[in-house]
């Protein structure tokens, strides 16, 4: 489990892997080498007939011993003056090369310059010995027989001290050097690749900073300035215009919601005046000589007045609420405190009324994570619903219950008719969709049950 | 009691009904159409009543105005918006809220509480009960003995608290924070403890008290 953990952090990581490509190059690289090398040396024997580039006359011992047959096939048929000649002006080119001719005769000719250990006449004994010693010697040595090796013209020697062709085999000679060059280069190799890669992740990390660390205000990303106009840099232009979209799509947002509250506002302004001006005009006629039954015609017309403008409220409240542009602020509240308060408000209304509150709400406060506002418009609907709805129950219960599993529930109850119980008022079912949106915005459970024997509304935090 | 209302309304049929209400109350009622110079004869009055709707400024600047300008001026707002909406604006400074359409008795009966904390420091005394209240002199006269009764300053102070709010019910955790000026601390028995010393000097008799009432499962109250 912890492997795979791991595993999954260390495929994220672009860091990881980059280091894991780095190692694996590392361990590949003396292997590398040697193979580069010896398809280099296959490629040039292969295919070219010439040194690809000679910098140095002596640098290839081949060219040399090549260079040496070809002027001795040249020689073939050619007097004994016309090979020292030619010897003479090889000399010339070649200054460090000590060479030498024997002829036919097997007698020592023309030395340049003079070898006193070389024979006068070369024994057969003698020839195996020299070749012998010449193979793989000190000095590199070359033999070709003049004209070919029937022609029995004889043949010519070049020697030649290996120093002036040691780059030949430079393995054999500077190891060390061969190594520490490779060293200093994958140093060098590394600690380039490792500054791209760390450039190119700074430039990442900066963007993914300025994409997750939003605006205090706005709540959206801040766009970022641009660096290269590579790769990242048109990431980076694709972001800012990303955010730019943002910008313009919450300022929309915005107008609408503003345009939307103007409009419920407004038309709520509209719909009350008119009610408010009958409510005058219904004083006004309280105070004139009325019989019975038109002062009972007037009472009912007013709280006819006060439901119509609760009504309103609450369907226009609703509408706002349901377009979803009203944003809560939720923050842990101790609710039983604002049941309580919001209940000492009411409970002049519920005294009038003539219903008998019971509150008993445990001590400890209850901390729900709520929009307060809300909470109380949540309350103050459930509370006039039982005014205008359950008042024939003289009764409004305001508890806490414990249930397992849950922190607290608050219960509020009556003893009136029931939602389906044919209250004189209708209305309820806004007031309570009201409640529901509510509560399910806040994280709220809410439960009603209702019979002819009362009302019981439930709440608690999901 | 002749106070003087700054009454701020645009709608003429509502505005002129209100007037009339108020002067037949007893009441010097100022109206204006705008709140254009609202703040300028907000000076002379005890009580601002304050719609929220209203032509050029809105009901919410004005009062948040003369609130900056007079802090101890109550302010009554009155509208015709939905709850939620004027929740939404705030209504931090508005002293109490009225939604229309009102019974003209709740105004009456809100202008009288809120002209009390305003008006409160006149000489003259609140009577409760068999109390006499100067609020002005920091004394408390029993009319039946006729002899002032001593309270000690947080007595003094709940009681004062429990007068201001009048006929509503203030809960333990209102009550105690305003008078210690800390958080409440459920199951805290001080709050309960000063009740019943106050009873104590302030009831005809304390095991059946007339003054502070107890709503149970909330708070207290002083009936109007």
């Amino acid at each position: 489990m912890r492997w795979r953990r791991n595993r999954g952090r260390f495929r994220k990581s672009l860091t990881n892997r980059y280091l894991l490509l780095i190692s694996l190059a590392m361990i590949f690289m003396p292997i590398m080498f040697p193979l580069a090398s010896i398809l280099y040396w296959f490629v040039n024997d292969t295919f070219s007939e010439k040194p690809a580039v000679p910098v140095e006359k002596y640098t290839s011992g081949t060219v040399l011993e090549k260079m040496w047959h070809e002027e001795a096939a040249t020689l073939s048929g050619a007097s004994p003056e016309a090979i020292e000649r030619r010897l003479h002006s090889i000399q010339l080119e070649y200054p460090e090369i000590s060479m030498f001719w024997v002829d036919g005769s097997n007698e020592t000719r023309l030395q340049m310059p003079v070898q006193p250990s070389l024979p006068e006449v070369w024994s057969a004994p003698y020839t195996v010995q020299f070749m012998k010693n010449a193979v793989d010697g000190d000095p590199f040595t070359s033999v070709a027989f003049i004209g070919g090796e029937v022609s029995g013209e004889g043949f010519m020697v070049m020697q030649i001290p290996r120093k002036y062709i040691s780059v030949q085999q430079p393995i054999a000679s500077e190891t060390a050097m061969y190594g520490l060059f490779i060293t200093l280069m994958s140093v060098l190799f590394i600690v380039v690749s490792w500054l791209f890669f760390v450039r190119i992740r700074k430039r990442l990390l900066r963007l993914r900073s300025a994409m997750t660390s939003p605006h205090t205000v706005t709540g959206l990303p801040q766009p970022v300035a641009l660096t290269k106009l590579d790769e990242i840099g048109q990431l980076e232009e694709g972001y800012n215009h990303m955010v730019i979209q943002l910008e313009e799509g919450q300022r929309r947002q915005r107008e609408e919601e503003e345009l939307r509250k103007s409009l419920i506002a407004n038309l709520s302004h509209d719909l009350r005046t008119p009610l408010t001006v009958i409510r005058s005009h219904i004083f006004s006629m309280e105070r004139e000589p009325l019989s019975e039954k038109g002062k009972e015609s007037l009472s009912l017309i007013e709280s006819k007045i006060a439901d119509l403008g609760g009504l309103i409220d609450n369907m226009l409240s609703y509408n706002l609420l349901a377009s979803g542009k009203v944003k809560l602020n939720m923050e842990p509240t101790d609710v039983l405190r604002t049941v309580k308060e919001s209940a000492a408000a009411w409970y002049p209304v519920w005294e009038k009324a003539g219903i008998e509150p019971d509150i008993q709400v445990r001590d400890e406060p209850l901390n729900w994570n709520v929009d307060v506002l809300w909470f109380r418009r949540l309350l103050d609907n459930l509370f006039q619903n039982v005014v205008r709805h359950a008042k024939s129950g003289q009764y409004i219960g305001i508890h806490t219950e414990e249930r397992e599993g849950l922190e607290g529930m608050l219960v509020i109850s009556d003893r009136g008719p029931g939602i389906e119980g044919g209250s004189q008022n209708k209305g309820t079912g806004i007031g309570l969709a009201i409640v529901d949106h509510l509560t399910r915005e806040m994280g709220l459970g809410c439960h009603v049950e209702s019979s002819d024997e009362g009302t019981r509304i439930s709440i608690w935090r999901r | 009691m002749s106070s003087s209302i700054l009454y701020i309304e645009d709608d003429h049929e509502i505005g002129g009904w209100v007037s009339e209400f108020l002067k037949d109350k007893g009441y010097e009622v100022r109206w204006q159409l705008s709140g254009e110079r609202a703040v300028e004869e907000a000076a002379a009055c005890a009580v601002v009543i304050l719609d929220v709707m209203l032509p050029g400024l809105d009901g919410f600047t004005i009062g948040q105005r003369i609130k900056k300008a007079y802090p101890g001026l109550p302010i009554l707002m009155l509208s015709a918006r939905t709850a939620i909406d004027d929740k939404l604006q705030g209504l931090e400074f508005a002293d109490d809220y009225l939604t229309k359409p009102f019974h003209p008795d709740e105004l009456a009966a809100r202008l009288e509480v809120l002209l009390r904390r305003s008006v409160v420091k006149s000489a003259e005394p609140l009577r409760v009960k068999h109390l006499s209240v100067y609020e002005a002199e920091n004394r408390i006269v029993n009319e039946d003995t006729g002899e002032e009764t001593l309270l000690t300053g947080k007595q003094y102070q709940i009681f004062m608290y429990l007068l201001q709010h009048q006929g509503r019910v203030m809960t333990k955790e209102q009550i105690y924070e305003s008078v210690w000026g800390e958080s409440y601390i459920e199951g805290d028995k001080t709050l309960m403890v000063h009740i019943r010393y106050l009873r104590e000097k302030l009831e005809r008799d304390p095991a059946t008290p007339e003054i502070i009432e107890t709503v149970r499962g909330l708070g207290y109250r002083v009936r109007a």
